[in-house]
C-alpha cells in the first residue's frame, strides 16, 4: 500500500535551483555502537510496537516475503520505482549505528542520519506530530529488532529526481513540523484520536488528496483521493455512502475490519486495519471512531440511518425477482448469493451494496477492483473469501454489472466508459 | 505453499498460488464431490464453505484460503445427514446430481443467513446454482422443509 | 437358462472385488482393475458393487440373487438423473416378488453380450418392460419350484411373497433356497415370451413410491461420475480446439509461452483415422489447472475446413431455401393424400413459418474422458449414452478391434442428449495413444459448447386449407433442420415415400395424430448445417421444433377460422383411421391425446376470464414416435408487460397420459425437468452462430433457466394400465407453443421464434 508518491517531484525543480545548496544541508549525525537492546524497558519496547503497527511501518519497510523491516519494498511511481529503506539495528544496512536523536530527527524533520533528505514517501509530514516519547518507544522496538543485513535494490527514479537534496525545496514549500495543538473544547477521546489519525496513523497520507507536487492539500483535509489504483474516500460529509459513518460502524470496521452497512476494509485498507491497529487497544479505537465520526459529521446525520437501510433493503427485493435484463441475470447469478438481504436487516457479512461506498463513489474503480481480483480470507472480513472474476468475465461482464448496481443501487449519474475503465484496471493487475 | 483447514483436518499444499480451489480440492487433496462446471462463478457446482460461507470454489485462488476453514460437501455432516441433505432425501431432489453438492452446501449456508426463507429469499441465494435438469421446485421445497426442522430443532433445544 | 452360477470365473471376480472394498479409501484412485470389475453399483460410495454373499443364482442376464436374497438387477442403460436403474429394477423385483430393500442395481460396461447400449428416446421403460417383467416371472417362478421341493409341498400349493416362498403356514426365504438348492429350472425362449405377468392389481412395487437407488451418493458426495474418474500415473488433457467443427487441418504449433507452466509436458497434434475431431491438438500437464493455463498459451495455426464463415443467418437462409425447392427432402408416408389438390380447391389456407434458435446442451458435466491401455484392453472411463455407437469409431480410430475396447460406465452429469454422441471419447484415447500413458481429458465450459452437437436451428413452414364450412381439407409440414441422425448413424434412418431416406429424430412429431384430411410431411436435410457443425439429439430432439411449429400453427388456424383453440383440436382428434392407434403401446390413438387436452383445459380453467394481459394458451403433443407415444397437454397463463415486451409465465398445467406409471415420483421428476427445459428454451437459452461457431459458450451470456423463472406447476397424470411408455422427454415440447398461444391470447401478438424475447414481442404487438 501507499505506493503513491510525488508525482510532482519535477515540479520542485523549479523552486530555483541556487537556494538549494543552502537549504539543502544538514548535518550528518554521529554514528553510534548499536545499543544494546537490553537497555531498553520492556514496557518501553511494547508501547514501541503497538505504535510501529498504528503507523503501518512494517507494510512499506517489508518486501514481499522478505524479512520484517529489512526494507526493499517497491513504491512505484510514474517516474520510477522507490524502495523503502532497512530499519533493522543493522549496523550497515540499516539503522544500528543511528542514534535515538537521529531516528528523532528522520521522523519528526525527514532527515536521514547522514543528513540527507528523505522522500516524502515516509510521511514524516505526520511524525513530525508525534510526541517525543512515542518516538522514543518507536526507536526502542526498532532497534531491538533482530538486525538484517539486507541492502534494498536502488531506486529507478532517473536523474534529476534522485537528487534528494531537492526535497528540500519540497519542505520549505509543504512541511509544518512541530506536534499537534490538542482541542481544549474536545474531549480527552476525540483529542486523543485525533493525535493518532493525524500522527502515527497518517490517515490523511491516504484519505487527502494532494497536490501537482505531491503534498496533501491543506484546505481539503480528508476529501478523499486515489491511492495505488484505488480510491481512498472522503472522510467528511462528502463521503457518498447512504448510511453516515457512525462511531460504532468506525469502530467495528477499525477494530474487525467489518462494519454492518458499509462492509469490509479491502484493497490498502484492509493492513491498516488487520496488520496496523490491530494492536491498538480497544479505547485508542473507540477514540479514532470518535474523532473520525466528527470528521464525517455522523453525531448529527444519526437519523438518516434507518430509512436508508430501509431504501437498500427495498432495492435489493426489487431485483431479486424474475428478470429477463441480461445484467440482472448475471449479477443474480454471480453476486446475489451473498449479497442478497432482502428481508428487514443487513447482515454484516452479506455486504449491502446499495449502502457500499464502491458502488455510490462517484468513480467505479473500487467496485471493479472488488470484483475482477476478490477479497482473500485474511483481508476484508478475516476467514472469509470473495472470489474474483477475472479470470472468467469478460470486461463487458464486469462492466454490466458495475453499470446495473449503479443504477439501481444508488441515484448517482451512470459512470460513463465503464468497458474501458474495467479494462484499464484489468491491465493494472492484482499486484499488492 | 498454502495452508487451510479442510473439513477439520489441516492441509498444506504445494501448488501454484493462482490454483483454484476446487482443484486443489478435487486433484490434489481427492475430494471429488465438489464439481467443475462452468469455471466463471455461474453455476455454483463448486460451492464449497470458506468461514462458513457459501464459496465458488473455482473462480477463489488456493492462496485466497490461506488459514481459512474449508467444509466440502463431504465434510457437511460426519453422517451426511445434515437437515438439507436429509430433506433431499425426503424429495428425492438429485436427478443427475451433478449439481446437488453445490445446491446443499448452497441452501445449508443460505439457511444460517435465512433460517425462514421467503420465496424470494430461496430465488435471490440460489439463483446462483443452476441445475440442469431442473430439479428447482424440489430444491425450494426441500429448502424450506429443512427449514422447519432446523426450526423446531432450535424451540426444543 | 435358468442355472446356478459358481464358476470360477465368478469366484476370481469376487475374490477381486473383495480386495477392491478394503483397499480403495475415498481420496486413493477410482477404477476398475479389470474387465471383471466392470460394473458401477450408483448406491455404494465410489460406486464400487458389493461383493455378493455366497454362490449366486443367475437365470437370466439380467440379475443375480445371492445367498442372501439380494438381487443385483443388471442395468445397461445409463443414469443421467432419470434413476433409471431404479425403475427398471422395480418392473424385474415386483415380478420376482422381492422387497425393495433387497434390490440391488449395477451398470455395465460395454460387453458383447449386453446387445444394443443406448439411452435415448425415452426408451428405457418402454423398452425393458416385457424383458425385465419376465425375466423377473422366470425367477419367481425357479424359486417357487426349488422352495416347494425343500419344503417337500407341491409347488402349485405355493406362491412367492416378499422374498419368500410361502405355502399355507410354512415359507422359506429366498436366500435360503439360493444357498440351499439346485435350481437348474431352465425356461426356452418360447416359454419365457408366454410366461404371465402380473395382474396391475397385484403390484407392489411398480407405480408404488420406493426410494431411488441413486439418491443417496448423489448428495454426500460420493457419487462417482465420469470427471472423477482415476487412474495412477495419469495425466491431463485439455485441447486446442480447431475454428471448425469439420475438416480441419493443423499447420503449426506454438508451445514456447507454454513450456513456462509448470507441469506442462507436450501438444500432441492428434491423428485420427475416424476423422472425429480433425485439426484437434491435444495440450497434455501434469495437473488440470497446468493443462488449462497451458492451451491458453500454446499458438496453433490452422487451415479451417468447411463453414468457417457462416452465421445462423445463413443457416436459416438456407433452410428456407431448401423448403423452397419441392424435391428436397424425404416426404413421410402419412397416409397420402393429393394436398397439391385440395389447396386448389380450397375455400381458404394459411402459410407461416417457425423458426428456432442453436441450443447447447449445457450438460452440467462438460464431457470428459479417461483413457489408458492395461493388459491389452484399451479401456475408456466416461459417462455415455450410446456405447453402441461409439465403439465402432474408437476401435477405427485406434486401430484396433472392438473385443480389445472397453468403456467402464459412469455416472453422467446431464445426458439431454450430448452423450448419445460419443466424440468425447475419441480424443482422450488418441492421446493416450500417442502418449503411452493414462490421459484424463477434461473439456472447460467454453470448449465444451463450442464442441457441442447443439440442436440445429431450424425452419418450418406449415400450411393448411379449409372448406367452405370451415373444414380441413389438407395440411403441410416442411422442416429443415441440420440432422443428427445422418452425421452420425445412417444406419438409423428409415426411408420416406420414393426411398429418399431421412433422419426420424429430425421430424418426428410432424405425423402428428390429428385428421386433417390430405397429408403431406416432408422433413429436409439442412446440409449446410451438417457441414458447419456436428447436429446433436437434444432431449425431445426434432419435436423440440416440430411441436413448436405445429401446435402454434394449429393455435393460428383455429382462430383463422375463428375457432376456439381447444375446441378446434378436440375436433380433428377423431381417433379414427390412422389415427386409431393400435397395440402394444398406441392402444387409443388420437382420443387418449383428446382426454390430456381436455383435462389440462379443465385443469387450467380454460375459459374463464383473466386479468388485463394475461392469457391462457393450450398445446399438446404425443411425443416422438407414433408407435410408443407419450400423450401430454400444457395450459400456460402468461402475463404480458406491453411496455417492455416481459412475458412472465406464471403456471403451466400438464397432464400425462404415459400409460402405466412405473415410478410415479421418477415420472413427475422427468416431467418437471423436461416441462422446465421447455420453459427454458422458449424464453431464457439459444446462442446463434458466428463465423462457424456457436457465439455464447458460458453462463455469462448463455442464460438457462434458474430458479427464480420457475412458474406454479400443476402436473397430473392420467391413471392407466395400457403399457408404460417414456416420459423424460415429451414435455419439454408442448410448452413453447403453449406460451405464444398465451401471449397471443393475452396481448393479440403472435411469436414465431424461439427463443422468445421481449423486443421480439414488443415488435409483435399489434399496432394501435
Ligand atoms: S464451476 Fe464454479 S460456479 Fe460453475
Ligand atoms: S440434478 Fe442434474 S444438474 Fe441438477
Amino acid at each position: 500500500m501507499f505506493r503513491r508518491i510525488l508525482i510532482g517531484l519535477v515540479g520542485v525543480l523549479i523552486v530555483g535551483v541556487g537556494a538549494f545548496a543552502m537549504l539543502s544541508w544538514r548535518s550528518a549525525i554521529a554514528p553510534v555502537a548499536r545499543p544494546s537492546p537490553a537497555g531498553f524497558a520492556p514496557d518501553l519496547v511494547a508501547r514501541g510496537e503497538v505504535l510501529a503497527g498504528a503507523g503501518y511501518c512494517a507494510t512499506c519497510h517489508t518486501a514481499q516475503g522478505g524479512k520484517p523491516y529489512a526494507g526493499g519494498y517497491p513504491m512505484r511511481t510514474a517516474f520510477g520505482t522507490i524502495y523503502s529503506t532497512n530499519i533493522t539495528p543493522d549496523p550497515e544496512t540499516g539503522i544500528g549505528s543511528w542514534s535515538e536523536a537521529a531516528f528523532q530527527r528522520a521522523m519528526q524533520q525527514g532527515v536521514a542520519r547522514d543528513g540527507s533528505h528523505l522522500f516524502p514517501a515516509f510521511p514524516y509530514d505526520h511524525f513530525t506530530k508525534l510526541t517525543d516519547a512515542d518516538v522514543a518507544a518507536l526507536y526502542a522496538y526498532f532497534i531491538t529488532r533482530p538486525a538484517v543485513r539486507a541492502t534494498p535494490p536502488a531506486n529507478t527514479l532517473p536523474f534529476p529526481l534522485n537528487i534528494r537534496a531537492l526535497q528540500a525545496g519540497w519542505k520549505l514549500l509543504f512541511f509544518r513540523d512541530g506536534p499537534l495543538t490538542p482541542d481544549p473544547i474536545k474531549g480527552a477521546e476525540w483529542n486523543r484520536g485525533a493525535y493518532l489519525a493525524e500522527g502515527i496513523s497518517h490517515c490523511g497520507a491516504c484519505h487527502t488528496p494532494r497536490n501537482s507536487l505531491g503534498a496533501e492539500e491543506r484546505g481539503k483535509p480528508y476529501a478523499g483521493a486515489a491511492i495505488d489504483n484505488w480510491i481512498a474516500p472522503p472522510l467528511t460529509k462528502a463521503n457518498p455512502s447512504p448510511v453516515p459513518w457512525s462511531r460504532d460502524e468506525l469502530y467495528a470496521y477499525l477494530r474487525s475490519g467489518v462494519s454492518q452497512h458499509h462492509g469490509t476494509a479491502v484493497g490498502p485498507m484492509s493492513p491498516v486495519v488487520h496488520d496496523g491497529l490491530r494492536k491498538l487497544p480497544d479505547e485508542d479505537i473507540r477514540a479514532l471512531a470518535i474523532y473520525l465520526a466528527d470528521v464525517a459529521g455522523s453525531d448529527a446525520r444519526l437519523a438518516e440511518i434507518k430509512p436508508a437501510i430501509e431504501r437498500a433493503l427495498a432495492a435489493d427485493r426489487a431485483g431479486a425477482g424474475a428478470q429477463t435484463d441480461p445484467a440482472a441475470r448475471l449479477y443474480n447469478a454471480a453476486c446475489a448469493s451473498c449479497h442478497y438481504n432482502g428481508g428487514d436487516a443487513v447482515n454484516a457479512l452479506r455486504p449491502e451494496l446499495a449502502l457500499n461506498s464502491a458502488v455510490t463513489l462517484s468513480d467505479p474503480t473500487n467496485l471493479i477492483r472488488v470484483i475482477l481480483y476478490g477479497v482473500t480470507a485474511p483481508e476484508g472480513a478475516p476467514g472469509v473469501v470473495m472470489p474474483g472474476f477475472a479470470a472468467g468475465f469478460s470486461d463487458a461482464d464486469i462492466a454490466r454489472i458495475a453499470g446495473y448496481l449503479r443504477s439501481t443501487r444508488t441515484s448517482g449519474p451512470a459512470w460513463p466508459d465503464l468497458d474501458k475503465a474495467v479494462a484499464t484496471i484489468r491491465a493494472q493487475g492484482n499486484h499488492e | 505453499m498454502t495452508s487451510f483447514t479442510i473439513n477439520g483436518r489441516a492441509v498444506t499444499v504445494d501448488v501454484e498460488d493462482d490454483t483454484p480451489l476446487l482443484w486443489v480440492i478435487r486433484d490434489e487433496i481427492g475430494l471429488t464431490g465438489t464439481k467443475f462446471g462452468c469455471g466463471i462463478g455461474m453455476c455454483g457446482v463448486c460451492t464449497v464453505h470458506v468461514g462458513g460461507r457459501a464459496t465458488r470454489s473455482c473462480i477463489t485462488s488456493v492462496a485466497a484460503v490461506a488459514g481459512a476453514a474449508v467444509t466440502t460437501i463431504e465434510g457437511l455432516d460426519p453422517a451426511g445427514a445434515h437437515p438439507v441433505q436429509q430433506a433431499w432425501l425426503a424429495l428425492q431432489v438429485p436427478q443427475c446430481g451433478y449439481c446437488q453438492s453445490g445446491q446443499i452446501m448452497q441452501a445449508a449456508a443460505l439457511l444460517k443467513d435465512f433460517p425462514k426463507p421467503t420465496d424470494q429469499d430461496i430465488d435471490a441465494v440460489m439463483s446462483g446454482n443452476l441445475c440442469r435438469c431442473m430439479t428447482y421446485v424440489r430444491i425450494r421445497a426441500a429448502i424450506k422443509q429443512a427449514a422447519s426442522v432446523l426450526g423446531s430443532d432450535a424451540t426444543h433445544g | 437358462m435358468a442355472r446356478f452360477h459358481n464358476s470360477d470365473a465368478l469366484s476370481q471376480a469376487l475374490t477381486r472385488r473383495g480386495f477392491l472394498v478394503t483397499s480403495v479409501g475415498a481420496s486413493l484412485a477410482f477404477g476398475f482393475p479389470s474387465a471383471a470389475e466392470a460394473a458401477m453399483d450408483p448406491a455404494t460410495p465410489d460406486g464400487i458393487p458389493p461383493a455378493p454373499a455366497g454362490p449366486a443364482f443367475e437365470p437370466t442376464l439380467w440379475f443375480a440373487m445371492d445367498g442372501d436374497g439380494m438381487v443385483t438387477v443388471n442395468i445397461i442403460r445409463a443414469e443421467m438423473g432419470q434413476h433409471v436403474g431404479t425403475a427398471l429394477a422395480r418392473i424385474l423385483a415386483d415380478e420376482l416378488e422381492v422387497p425393495w430393500d433387497k434390490v440391488r442395481i449395477t451398470h455395465v460396461d460395454t460387453d458383447p453380450k449386453w446387445g444394443l447400449m443406448v439411452t435415448g428416446g425415452s426408451w428405457s421403460v418402454w423398452q425393458t418392460w416385457p424383458l425385465f417383467s419376465r425375466a423377473g416371472a422366470a425367477g419367481r417362478l425357479a424359486l417357487i419350484e426349488e422352495g416347494a421341493r425343500l419344503m417337500a409341498v407341491s409347488p402349485e400349493g405355493c406362491r412367492a411373497e416378499g422374498g419368500a416362498v410361502v405355502a399355507g403356514d410354512q415359507s422359506i426365504a429366498y436366500g435360503e433356497i439360493v444357498r440351499r438348492g439346485t435350481l437348474t429350472r431352465r425356461y426356452s425362449p418360447e416359454e419365457i415370451a408366454k410366461l404371465p405377468i402380473k395382474p396391475a392389481s397385484e403390484r407392489r412395487l411398480v407405480g408404488r413410491p420406493v426410494a431411488a437407488l441413486d439418491i443417496p451418493t448423489k448428495i454426500n458426495g460420493t457419487a462417482r461420475y465420469g470427471i472423477d474418474a482415476k487412474v495412477d500415473g495419469m495425466v491431463y488433457g485439455r485441447p486446442k480446439l480447431p475454428p471448425t467443427r469439420n475438416g480441419s487441418k493443423v499447420s503449426a504449433i506454438d508451445d514456447s509461452a507454454a513450456r513456462n507452466v509448470k507441469g506442462y509436458l507436450r501438444s500432441i497434434p492428434l491423428e485420427d483415422p475416424s476423422d472425429t475431431v480433425p485439426g484437434w491438438v491435444m495440450v497434455v500437464a501434469e495437473t488440470y489447472p497446468a493443462a488449462i493455463r497451458a492451451a491458453d498459451l500454446v499458438k496453433v495455426t490452422w487451415v479451417a475446413g468447411p463453414g468457417a464463415a457462416v452465421s445462423e443467418k445463413d443457416l436459416q437462409d438456407h433452410g428456407t431455401k431448401l423448403i423452397a425447392q419441392p424435391d428436397a427432402g424425404a416426404v413421410l408416408d402419412t397416409g397420402g393424400g393429393d394436398t397439391q389438390a385440395a389447396f386448389r380447391a380450397a375455400q381458404s389456407s394459411l402459410e407461416q413459418t417457425y423458426t428456432t434458435a442453436t441450443v447447447l446442451h449445457f450438460q452440467l458435466e462438460p464431457v470428459n474422458a479417461l483413457a489408458f491401455e492395461k493388459d491389452g484392453l484399451f479401456e475408456i472411463h466416461t459417462g455415455n449414452q450410446w456405447q453402441s455407437l461409439i465403439m465402432p469409431t474408437l476401435a477405427k480410430a485406434l486401430g484396433r478391434p472392438e473385443t480389445s475396447i472397453v468403456m467402464r460406465t459412469y455416472l453422467i452429469g446431464g445426458g439431454f442428449g450430448r452423450r448419445l454422441n460419443g466424440d468425447y471419447a475419441v480424443p482422450a484415447a488418441l492421446t493416450a495413444k500417442a502418449l503411452g500413458r493414462p490421459v484424463k481429458m477434461v473439456l472447460t465450459r467454453a470448449d465444451d459448447a463450442q464442441f457441442d452437437s447443439v440442436r440445429s436451428p431450424s425452419v418450418q413452414t406449415l400450411r393448411m386449407c379449409f372448406d367452405k364450412t370451415g373444414e380441413v381439407t389438407a395440411m403441410e409440414h416442411h422442416a429443415a433442420a441440420g440432422w443428427p441422425t445422418q452425421v452420425m448413424a445412417p444406419f438409423f434412418m428409415p426411408k420416406g415415400l420414393g426411398g429418399a431416406p431421412y433422419d426420424p429424430f429430425a421430424i418426428a412429431g410432424a405425423d402428428h395424430w390429428y385428421a386433417v384430411g390430405a397429408q403431406k410431411v416432408r422433413a429436409i436435410s439442412n446440409d449446410l448445417a451438417n457441414a458447419t457443425f456436428r447436429p446433436g439429439w437434444l432431449r425431445s430432439v426434432g419435436p423440440g421444433w416440430t411441436n413448436w411449429a405445429l401446435e402454434s400453427f394449429i393455435d393460428e388456424a383455429a382462430h383463422h377460422i375463428k375457432a376456439d383453440p381447444v375446441a378446434f383440436r378436440l375436433k380433428l382428434l377423431t381417433g379414427a383411421g390412422r389415427n386409431a392407434g393400435s397395440a402394444p403401446s398406441a392402444v387409443g390413438g388420437a382420443r387418449r391425446q383428446a382426454e390430456v387436452v381436455r383435462r389440462a383445459a379443465a385443469a387450467a380453467g380454460w375459459g374463464s376470464a383473466l386479468p388485463p394481459d394475461t392469457g391462457l394458451g393450450l398445446a399438446t403433443s404425443f411425443g416422438q414416435e407414433r408407435d410408443m407415444p407419450t400423450w401430454v397437454a400444457c395450459a400456460a397463463r402468461v402475463h404480458v408487460d406491453r411496455k417492455t415486451g416481459v412475458v412472465r409465465v406464471e403456471k403451466l398445467t400438464l397432464v400425462t397420459d404415459a400409460g402405466t406409471v412405473v415410478d410415479p415420483d421418477g415420472a413427475r421428476a422427468q416431467t418437471e425437468g423436461a416441462a422446465l427445459w421447455g420453459l427454458s428454451m422458449a424464453l431464457h437459452e439459444g446462442t446463434a452462430f458466428e463465423k462457424g461457431l456457436v457465439k455464447d459458450t458460458n453462463l455469462d451470456t448463455y442464460t438457462p433457466l434458474r430458479i427464480s423463472d420457475v412458474p406454479e406447476l400443476d402436473i397430473q397424470f392420467v391413471d392407466s394400465t395400457e403399457d408404460p411408455v417414456g416420459l423424460g422427454e415429451p414435455a419439454t415440447t408442448v410448452v413453447a407453443p403453449a406460451i405464444a398461444n398465451a401471449i397471443f391470447a393475452a396481448v393479440g401478438a403472435r411469436l414465431r421464434h424461439i427463443p422468445i424475447t421481449p423486443e421480439a414481442v414488443r415488435g409483435a404487438l399489434p399496432k394501435g
